[in-house]
């Protein structure tokens, strides 16, 4: 697991909850020292994309109970930058887009969508 | 005194990323809106695994400082102040293959369209001529100087 990875396990919240509509939910909260604020930017450190596509790649993975990574980005939208300390309420559903299984995020912090991605995730060891 | 605006130039003097979190090491080909960067990952690298591997999610960062480093090259042959700058979509980015630290992954990057402070940009990442990644993002410029170039 590299350093990131481990820093987003760090900045998870303990509660994990399935709601009516499949959305499975966590909380995460990254702190000023989180290694992704690093350099990210100097002086105004916001939380990078990339972390949060990670964050749903970990969180996905979490609860199937078997690793996962990324096979592709189907869509993403990045709305509004993320900082540190900010409680970031996670959501992801399984669904289904063009016969492939895709993650379906959103990402809220107080309420708003701070970002959206359909995922498609795989098997850590999987070529497909 | 003309400035030196000869390639290859270090990454750095073009973004406002830094170390852990700078990925992209030096641009290495420009021509108007598309340009070729170069990057290679340490073993200490956040995004490399025990054994070297890369998280695939570092590719698409790399396609996102590799647009800044573009962008903030042209903005500064042009002796324009660069501009901050974010990403805000991507569109069916496809991870094909594996990247591993030590290794000297190549991202060429195309504007293939300007509309009212948002580029859309097409992508690839090579590692030894494959493909690794592909697809299209859309990064949003502002009109407020960076003192670096776009946000990923």
């Amino acid at each position: 697991m590299n350093a990131l990875a481990l820093g987003i396990l760090a900045a998870a919240g303990d509660s994990v909850s399935v709601d009516d509509g499949g959305f499975v939910s966590r909380p995460y909260c990254f702190a000023p020292g989180f290694a992704g604020f690093d350099g990210h930017f100097p002086g105004a450190p916001i939380l990078p994309a990339v972390v949060q596509i990670q964050t749903v790649v970990a969180m996905a993975g979490g609860h199937a109970g078997v690793p996962l990574r990324l096979s592709s980005v189907e869509s993403a939208k990045f709305l509004s930058p993320i900082r540190p300390d900010e409680a970031i309420l996670v959501r992801f559903r399984i669904c289904e887009v063009g016969g492939k299984p895709m993650h379906d995020a959103i990402l809220t912090v107080a309420g708003k969508t701070a970002s959206s991605f359909l995922l498609h995730l795989v098997p850590e060891e999987s070529t497909s | 005194m003309t400035a030196d605006h000869s390639l290859p130039m270090a990454a750095e003097r073009l973004i406002p990323h830094r170390p852990p979190m700078r990925l992209v090491e030096r641009l290495i080909a420009f021509e108007d809106g598309a340009g070729q960067t170069e990057a290679c990952f340490a073993e200490n690298s956040l995004l490399a695994d025990d054994d070297g591997a890369l998280d695939p999610v570092a590719l698409i960062e790399l396609i996102a400082q590799s647009y800044a480093t573009v962008k903030g090259y042209d903005d500064l042959v042009n002796g324009r102040p660069v501009m901050e700058g974010f990403l805000v979509g991507i569109r069916k980015l496809r991870i094909t293959g594996k990247a591993f630290a030590n290794e000297r992954l190549l991202t060429t990057v195309k504007t293939v369209g300007t509309f009212e402070g948002f580029a859309v940009v097409e992508a690839i990442v090579t590692r030894g001529g494959e493909t690794i990644a592909a697809g299209s993002m859309k990064l949003w410029i502002t009109e407020k100087p960076a003192g670096g170039g776009s946000r990923g």
